[in-house]
């Protein structure tokens, strides 16, 4: 299982993924409730979790960065829509 | 009427009656506190830490790091001890046999009897209680920001805190608690231990605690209660805020997803230290203390990062003699969603694992963050609509702690003035 960010996906999240064609993106995880998973190398999990202090590795349950800053989520969510692409975290890095 | 609580001993009351205190703390030489030790002042003097009677003595402090007992043999898996710097002991010319008044919010507190001024090595100490010396372990660090002496002697709490609200309604001594269960007709009372907002994982690990706990007993009264304990201390940024944990567990009594007669939301002021299994035992032991007959104990119980097994928690209870604790371990396994049975489910049950969707609370403050509503079967609409509320009315606008928060928050309790 890899380490992932879980951007949970509500009506106007989903309402830009539809937008840009991306509906499909967005997996069912929990009772109904849509997520996409953004995927991080270890070297990036690290790196995320120094440059937001309050965020934190769920290694247990989910081996998810959880507890981001909305702000931070809502960009790597905008990333994933411009670049049509899971594939985001080392564009997203570069400027930290 | 005579309580008794752990280890046998008479439940702890030391609270000196306001004529007398004025009196009592005449010429003493102050010293102030942080909110740690006057958490665990408000704790001792009460009895929630009985048979502590004051902050532990060297003798104590190693029997509890090398054999998990106190000096006089009362098992106690974790040191409180009131540290203070030697410049501080030189300054106020500091001696064994003095009395110190402890003052805290600018106001007396408490008189601490010096029966011992100690060093203790505090990387041992930290080793022998969290099995590593690693500064990231939060217990681990709090055991290295001491200073460098400890003063061991008995408390003597001289101004009662004021309990604010919204937490004054949730606040008993553990006679207080004692009694209102035997108001309720309560004979087994099982505790949740909680520093989070219930999901319904946790709605159904004190439901399921709650059928264990009951067992035999017949079912046309109701005998069996579960006393939710909330811990309340030092907070950390993105924690869920006090206030939204307290009252939400309220609210789902409130809100019919527990009877009335069955559930009781409470709070105990402790600062975590995130001992894992060594944690679960001093939770056993203060819910002990308050009366309870049975304790919940799920996965990573008090557990931080990957520093214990998630089940050392359970185990730990099998190297305890008997007698030795006078509270049974509820030992349970996690709730998951699983879609094919369409409903939150015990793991130790459910036999869709490859489909089942685990969360947990960091999963759900997650999503929560992420500005979007958990559906009902994860997260009752009443819960998320009170930590809304409780954002706005005490959060300054989040339901997590922020730096605001923490410099402007509302305290938990205060000290009286007091004339003396």
């Amino acid at each position: 299982m890899s380490i992932t960010i879980n951007i949970w996906i509500n009506e106007e999240r989903y309402e830009k993924l539809q937008k840009a064609g991306l509906a499909s993106m967005a997996e069912e995880a929990l009772a109904g409730l849509k997520v996409i998973k953004v995927p991080c190398t270890e070297e990036q999990k690290d790196k995320v979790l120094k440059v937001f202090p309050t965020a934190k590795y769920d290694s247990a349950t989910t081996r998810s960065i959880e507890l981001l800053p909305r702000e931070v989520k809502d960009k790597i969510f905008d990333l994933v829509v411009e670049k049509q692409s899971m594939d985001v975290m080392e564009d997203f890095l570069k400027n930290y | 009427m005579t309580y008794i609580g752990h280890g046998g001993k008479e439940i702890v009351e030391r609270v000196l009656e306001p004529e007398k205190a004025a009196e009592a703390i005449k010429g003493l030489t102050p010293v102030p506190i942080r909110g740690q030790i006057a958490r665990e002042i408000i704790d001792i003097a009460y009895g929630f830490f009985t048979p502590l009677e004051g902050f532990m003595t060297r003798a104590d402090v190693e029997g509890v790091c090398n054999e998990m007992k106190l000096a006089n043999g009362v098992l106690w898996p974790i040191p409180i001890v009131f540290d203070i710097s030697t410049e501080e002991i030189n300054e106020k010319g500091i001696k064994e046999g003095d009395k110190l008044l402890l003052t805290y919010q600018d106001k007396p507190m408490a008189i601490l009897e010096v029966e011992e001024i100690f060093t203790y090595d505090k990387q041992e100490m930290a080793q022998k209680v969290y099995g590593t010396t690693e500064d990231k372990h939060p217990g681990v660090a709090r055991t290295y920001n001491y200073k460098d002496k400890f003063i061991g002697g008995k408390i003597t709490l001289v101004n009662p805190p004021k309990i604010n609200p919204p937490f004054d309604e949730f606040f008993f001594t553990p006679k207080q608690l004692r009694q209102k269960f035997a108001e309720k007709g309560w004979q087994r009372i099982v505790a949740h231990q909680t520093r989070n907002v219930p999901h319904t994982g946790h709605e159904w690990l004190m439901k399921g605690a709650w059928l264990s706990t009951h067992g035999e007993l017949p079912v046309e009264k109701t005998l069996t209660g579960v006393l939710v304990n909330a811990i309340i201390g030092e907070k950390r940024k993105g924690d869920y805020i006090d206030e939204a944990i307290v009252l939400c567990h309220d609210v789902l009594r409130k809100a019919g997803y527990f009877r009335e007669d069955v559930h009781l939301t409470s709070i105990t002021l402790w600062d975590m230290r995130y001992a894992g299994p060594k944690e679960a035992v001093f939770h056993a032991i203060l819910r002990s203390n308050l009366g309870l007959t049975h304790h919940m104990f799920g996965r990573d119980h008090a557990g931080v990062g990957t520093y214990y097994d998630p089940y050392d928690a359970h185990r730990i209870f099998d190297q305890i003699p008997e007698g030795a604790l006078n509270i049974k371990p509820i030992r349970v396994l996690a709730w998951w969603y699983c879609p094919i049975c369409g409903e939150v489910t015990y793991s130790g049950l459910c036999g869709h694992k490859e489909h089942s969707q685990n969360f947990s609370g960091t999963l759900i403050r997650s999503i929560i963050q992420d500005g979007v509503k958990p559906p009902r079967l994860i997260f009752r609409p009443e819960v998320f609509d009170l930590i809304m509320e409780c954002a706005e009315k005490y959060g300054f606008g989040s339901a997590f702690v922020t730096d605001r928060y923490l410099k402007e928050r509302n305290p938990v309790f205060s000290l009286p003035d007091m004339k003396y």
